[in-house]
């Protein structure tokens, strides 16, 4: 019996620390090598809270304070300081570092608290770590205590993955959740559809902070004792394989992946070394880590997305009472600024002696041009001209050397691209960027501005919270899929798209953050002439509904069809500006285009 | 260069370098479709057209960058469609990308080495020689890291490490891009020319068609991945519908001037 | 002589030393680093395993600086095989850098547990003598610290040699620099980036046999720090740079070893800890710059 609730105690412990981490490397893509470093503080910190002050015993052990603190004030302060801690570790995994060199920078912190921890002893008693923590409600250790509170504290332990579990579920299922899963897509372009990368990278880490933290609370309430040797960095590399295999992404699989490696490996270690009592005391732990080597390699070939693959959120359209009433709505009301009655000749952006240097190239050099409200604004010019850059300095991910812009009579020059999308100022990329591990109405719906489920706090209040703005999502989102005629494909991944489906996606997704005004950058290119027409349909489709787009094209086809003003670029400088059949008239154009 | 003479396709007496029917693409969509091009000895033929209009991919494709999905290539007869590129640079393909197309760490000289790599070892130093003699810009820099070139010193240095080979064709994706346009024509009537005169088969894509045109003894005019017109360059520049390829108008189909 | 100034002399000694056997360890990390992309961290558990086979052949009566010599064709054959059959299929298969990360950790404990499930997990040493010891000035060091300070140094210059007068050096930091274009030269790049992985897999195996000559006694997992300060190293002179690994190594080398003269000895690695979190903060391209 004693047995069976060790197992079941360690399972619960992994579990809750699996959790943790599937949140942070699965759901949010935060490499965190370093995860074991949270576990540690969280039993540490328990410990102390509520070991008695008297560092006493016979002065065998020293700690930090000593607190002496009643149950569950240790396990929470464990869970509060394991997330505060999260803080500091932002820096390295909030900035555009490349991933693996912050998982890296991770890994050697993890190391180096250990080190320091197991030195300095007038902390946690050095190397050999604190020892006699009581377990919760008890003045002694767990190993005294009764039958029936051994089970309640196994029950206990189940309970609280449970809890862990549902918690990380109401947050992952949720438009926030959505957002994390489209940072770990691709985050430069949920920083462009206005997502702030580093409050979203440092939420990922303060959950999982927070979590790790708890279950190292627990472990050591069951245990009395911690030291160093109980978290060192490999024992992070268990915890990821135990999701890599369980399913990263996928909370029921993490709690498999915690069943299965770190609980599982014991109990085959201990049932062989039982019954082989002559083998080398070193060999069975050597060929465990061995195995969990093997494990990860072998996994990440054959099947890198675990047992139990991350869930396809797969949503269906609404009864068929609310699609009567979205068919007859308009497609996408764009416009967050919505000035009722806006003159036709208004000016909404307008750059002034824009420049760009890149290292000494003048990309852009002294560009100033306007895009009046409600057109069509075609950016053409022959290759290296500047227009791309030109559109990235507009929508903020470049900065400019030199020039002002501005947006609905507000200088936007200094605001980063996430606060320029939130003012409706959206732009795509001429690359491909759907989130891959997406669906398409994931993708559409990862773009919604001020979605109330789309916060950590929103998200905890639950469904009931934001399933309005949800519903409303849904609607807007299937009637556009529907106009650029993707309904099929509405519930695949992003990622099984053709070329010229996925840029589809993209403006769908630009159009859902109901921008003012769209930067377009190449969107038809790649895509099959007559799906470039219906794009441009559509387009212009909106634009008649007050939309404002800026569009960089070589198909000078669709510039004829659908825009006027075009305005000509090369040599980083604005050339000319009219329709296209004037333009063509204008020698300095033809010369640009035949000259380049 | 012989752009006042009138001349057929069929001119191209012994090509080196045969397409036929190219069809390739970045995995979806073909980019361009049946594109035919053909490159002799000695000349240069240039292929131009607007933005996206798939000549850089119809580059790419040929030396083995991208995949051939229909279609075939030729170098002297030996069939080298889809081959790799160490294996072109052997078959006598010389490849000058238009962006990336240096070491940007190493010295001019070490770029050089490297075009000469497959020379044996006596030979690296008299090639040196010859490539300064083609390109004396080169010889006064021959220590610089080639990060540190400008902009045309940086192109000089990318077609003498393919001249180091001496191979029998050259593919040249947009040598004047970002270059200043004094700059430009100087490559084109200077350099490119040389090549040529030294022997080499050439076949360049231009953005900028004028330029190119007035060196070239052959053109082709692409335009949405397909082939529009052929011809030499004085056809060309009397075909009305030149200019409508570039810059729009009704849809043109394939057809010489 | 003052006290306090024999206790600097003596500490920069054992900081040189330290720095020789890191500059071995971080050259060939970060040209590892450089012309496969592959970030191995698995590389201070193929210095172990070099190490122990040093530690075989010098039982089975090899003299040692022969043992050094079969660890670094352990260490080359050990790092080529895991290349073949590890990294360049998971690399064919357009594995994010992210992945290969993890694989390597992957790779480090089954290199590092490998070698202790074989050998066990006990403290062993060379049977070899110190030799005599020499003063430098005010530095005191045996003949055996000469030795692989000189022989840190004879394979810092191979290195520089390597890499700016031989043609295969060449093409290692062309293949380095632009793959693709190396490939249009006629370079065989695959073949180049396994050579790498010979070449610096022998480097690895030569300084996990002189680290475990510096320290005496060691077991499979006496490296695990040491890979702290590789990465240190490395990062500290830019990844991928080898002459910024060499000042990198010599940097961190001194540091650590200075400052366990003044504070408490254990502390000393938590120099190189700062700085390699500093950096990665600060500049991630490192003092020199990124690539060779």
């Amino acid at each position: 019996m004693y047995y069976l609730i060790i197992l079941l105690v360690y399972a619960a412990v992994d579990a809750i620390a699996c959790l943790g981490l599937s949140q942070q490397f699965g759901v949010a893509g935060v490499t965190n090598f370093g995860f074991i470093i949270f576990q540690a503080a969280g039993a540490y910190v328990a410990a102390v809270l509520a070991l008695p002050h008297d560092t006493a015993d016979g002065g065998f052990q020293t700690y930090l304070g000593g607190f002496n603190l009643p149950f569950p004030l240790p396990w929470l302060g464990a869970a509060v300081v394991g997330g505060l801690l999260a803080l500091p570790f932002t820096f390295l995994v909030g900035r555009r570092l490349r991933g693996d060199f912050a998982a890296v920078g991770l890994l050697v912190t993890a190391v180096l608290l250990n080190l320091l921890v197991m030195n300095y002893r007038p902390l946690f008693n050095g190397d050999a770590g604190v020892s006699l923590v009581p377990a919760p409600l008890q003045s002694g250790m767990f190993v005294g205590t009764s039958n029936g509170y051994q089970i309640g504290f196994g029950v206990a332990g189940l309970v609280m993955v449970v809890a862990v579990y549902w918690f990380l579920r109401r947050i992952t299922e949720s438009p926030y959740g959505r957002t994390l899963r489209a940072m770990r897509d691709n985050d430069k372009v949920a920083d462009s559809l206005g997502k702030n990368l580093l409050a979203l990278r440092t939420g990922a880490m303060v959950t999982g902070g927070a979590i790790a933290g708890l279950s190292g609370a627990v472990l050591v309430s069951f245990i009395g004792v911690w030291s160093p040797a109980a978290w060192s960095y490999a024992e992070t590399i268990v915890l990821f394989t135990a999701v890599i295999i369980g399913g990263a992404g996928n909370h029921v699989g993490a709690v498999l992946g915690a069943v299965l490696v770190p609980v599982g490996f014991e109990e085959i270690t201990r049932l062989i070394s039982n019954n082989n009592p002559s083998l080398p005391p070193n060999l069975l732990p050597s060929l465990q880590w061995v195995a969990i080597g093997l494990l990860i390699v072998v996994f990440l070939w054959l099947r890198p997305q675990g047992v139990l693959p991350e869930r396809k959120r797969v949503i269906r359209p609404a009864p068929a009472a609310d699609q009567a009433v979205t068919e007859s709505a308009p497609a996408a009301r764009p416009g967050r600024l919505r000035p009722a009655a806006a003159a036709e000749s208004e000016v909404l952006l307008a750059a002034e002696g824009v420049s760009k240097d890149f290292g000494g190239v003048h990309a852009v050099a002294g560009v100033s041009l306007s895009v009046a409200r409600g057109t069509m604004t075609g950016l053409i010019g022959p290759n290296g001209a500047g227009k791309s850059t030109l559109l990235s300095l507009l929508a903020g991910t470049e900065k400019v050397s030199a020039g002002r812009i501005s947006y609905a009579g507000q200088d936007i020059t200094a605001l980063p691209a996430y606060r320029r999308a939130r003012l409706g100022l959206v732009r795509t990329f001429q690359l491909a960027s759907e989130f891959k591990r997406l669906t398409v109405t994931e993708n559409l719906l990862s773009a919604v501005p001020g979605h109330r489920g789309d916060s950590f706090t929103g998200a905890l209040l639950g469904r009931r919270y934001w399933r309005g703005d949800e519903t409303a999502a849904i609607d807007r989102a299937q009637a556009l899929i529907e106009e650029f005629g993707l309904s099929a494909q509405a519930n695949d991944y992003a990622g099984e798209l053709s070329g010229g489906q996925r840029r589809l996606v993209e403006i769908m997704r630009a159009l859902m953050t109901e921008p003012d005004l769209l930067l377009l950058d190449e969107p038809m290119a790649g895509v099959h002439p007559e799906l470039a027409r219906r794009i441009g349909r559509a387009l212009a489709g909106l634009s008649q509904q007050g939309l404002t787009i800026l569009m960089v094209e070589h198909e000078l086809a669709i510039m004829d069809e659908f825009c006027d003003p075009v305005i000509v670029m090369a040599e980083g400088r604005v050339l000319a500006e009219g329709t296209m059949a004037q333009l063509r008239d204008r020698s300095e154009v033809v010369e640009a285009y035949l000259v380049g | 260069m012989s752009g006042e003479t009138p001349m057929a396709e069929t001119s191209i007496a012994q090509p080196i370098l045969v397409a036929t029917g190219v069809t390739a693409g970045y995995g979806g969509d073909p980019v361009i479709r049946d594109i035919s091009v053909r490159v002799g000895a000695g000349q240069v033929v240039s292929v131009v057209g607007p933005n996206g209009s798939g000549k850089s991919t119809l580059l790419k494709a040929i030396v083995g960058l991208l995949r051939v999905s229909a279609g075939q290539v030729r170098m002297d007869g030996r069939d080298v469609t889809n081959a790799l590129p160490e294996q072109l640079a052997r078959a006598g393909v010389g490849y000058v990308p238009q962006v990336d197309d240096v070491f940007a760490p190493l010295t001019v000289r070490e770029n050089l080495e490297m075009g000469g790599y497959l020379l044996p070892r006596g030979e690296l130093a008299g090639r040196i020689e010859h490539v300064i003699t083609v390109f004396p810009r080169l010889g006064g820099m021959l220590r610089r890291p080639a990060g540190k070139l400008s902009g045309g010193e940086r192109k000089m240095l990318a077609m003498g490490r393919v001249l180091m080979l001496a191979p029998a064709v050259f593919l040249l994706d947009e040598p004047t891009a970002s270059l200043a346009p004094a700059i430009a024509r100087s490559l084109l009537e200077q350099q490119v020319a040389s090549l040529a005169e030294a022997g080499a088969a050439v076949l360049i894509v231009e953005q900028r068609a004028r330029a190119v045109l007035a060196v070239s003894d052959f053109t082709y005019v692409l335009g949405g991945g397909q082939l529009r017109m052929s011809g030499t360059p004085a056809e060309l520049s009397a075909s009305p519908a030149f200019v409508v390829s570039f810059l729009g108008g009704p849809p043109m189909s394939s057809q010489r001037a | 002589m003052g006290t306090a100034l024999s206790v600097l002399l003596s500490a920069v000694g054992f900081g040189l030393i330290t720095s020789a056997v890191l500059a071995i360890a971080a050259v060939g990390f970060t040209l590892q680093f450089a012309v496969t992309d592959v970030l191995n961290l698995a590389f201070a558990a193929v210095m172990t395993a070099g190490a122990f086979i040093a530690y075989l052949a010098n039982q089975a009566g090899v003299p040692i600086w022969g043992a050094v010599v079969a660890a670094m064709a352990a260490g080359g054959l050990l790092s080529a095989a895991l290349n073949y059959l590890v990294y360049s299929p998971f690399q064919r298969r357009g594995a994010a850098p992210i992945t290969l990360v993890i694989v390597s950790l992957g790779m480090a404990l089954i290199v590092e547990f490998g070698t202790a499930a074989i050998v066990g997990g006990v403290n062993v040493s060379y049977s070899m003598s110190q030799g005599r010891t020499i003063r430098l000035g005010g530095l005191i060091l045996t003949t055996v610290q000469l030795t692989i300070i000189a022989i840190s140094l004879v394979v810092m210059a191979g290195v520089h040699g390597l890499l700016r007068y031989t043609k295969l050096g060449k093409a290692m930091r062309a293949t380095a620099a632009n793959r693709m274009l190396a490939r249009s030269c006629g370079i065989r790049a695959g073949q180049v980036i396994a050579i790498t992985w010979t070449l610096t897999g022998a480097l690895c195996g030569l300084a996990g046999a002189v680290f475990a000559i510096d320290v005496g006694s060691f077991n499979p997992s006496s490296t695990d720090i040491f890979l702290i300060l590789i990465l240190a190293a490395v990062f500290l002179g830019g990844p991928g740079n080898a002459y910024g690994a060499m000042l990198g190594a010599l940097v961190i080398g001194l540091a650590t070893e200075v400052s366990a003269a003044y504070i408490d000895p254990d502390y000393k690695y938590v120099v190189a800890f700062v700085a390699l979190l500093a950096m990665l903060a600060v500049r991630p391209t490192g003092l020199l710059g990124a690539r060779t």
